[in-house]
């Protein structure tokens, strides 16, 4: 079996996968566990929602997600609703 | 004792935890920075968990080393696999 390295577009989304995660990860932490030490007259509040907003955030996330995964099989299920019998 | 039953009574003693940090069950008064990093925590670690996934599958895609014939022959199985569902009567 030949094997070159990964090419182009994998490897491109691969690492832009690997970047976009670090970037949700540094953000998310920075919000959630360094915050609530930082002054409340601290200058880099202002980049980041009220604190709620990091709960609501990605449970709205996670809704959505499960709405389009039962969406899909809801269209799957619904396309093939005339029962055939299969051999 | 089986491995379920080990990680849920991990998970349950964690949550414990959680639970009486957050809702000040014990009376324990905290300083209120502690509690204002505890309480996100269940959602925090699931987004974590999210990233750290997340990651893994980039960089696994971005480091797969392409194997041209193998990809042929798996796009051959496709398309046997997709007429063969389709005589079955499935539509997708």
């Amino acid at each position: 079996m030949e094997h070159y390295k990964a090419t182009g577009a994998d490897h491109a989304v691969g690492l832009g996968l690997v970047g976009f995660s670090l970037l949700l990860f540094t953000y998310y932490t920075i919000w959630v566990i360094v915050l609530p030490f930082v002054d409340s007259d601290h200058v880099v509040h202002s980049y980041f929602l009220p604190r709620e907003y990091s709960v609501i955030l990605p449970g709205i996330a996670a809704l959505i997600l499960l709405l389009c995964v039962g969406t899909f099989i809801g269209i799957v299920t619904w396309k093939n609703r005339k029962s055939k019998k299969v051999n | 004792m089986t491995k379920l039953l080990e990680w849920l009574f991990a998970v349950s003693l964690v949550g414990v935890a959680w639970g009486l940090v957050t809702f000040d069950l014990l009376d324990f008064q905290f300083p209120a920075v502690y509690r204002e990093v505890a309480w996100p925590m269940p959602v925090y670690l699931l987004v974590v968990f999210g990233c750290y996934s997340l990651a893994t599958v980039g960089y696994r895609v971005a480091t797969f080393n392409d194997c041209e014939e193998a990809a042929r022959e798996l796009q051959g199985q496709i398309q046997e696999a997709k007429e063969d569902l389709k005589k079955k009567g499935l539509k997708i």
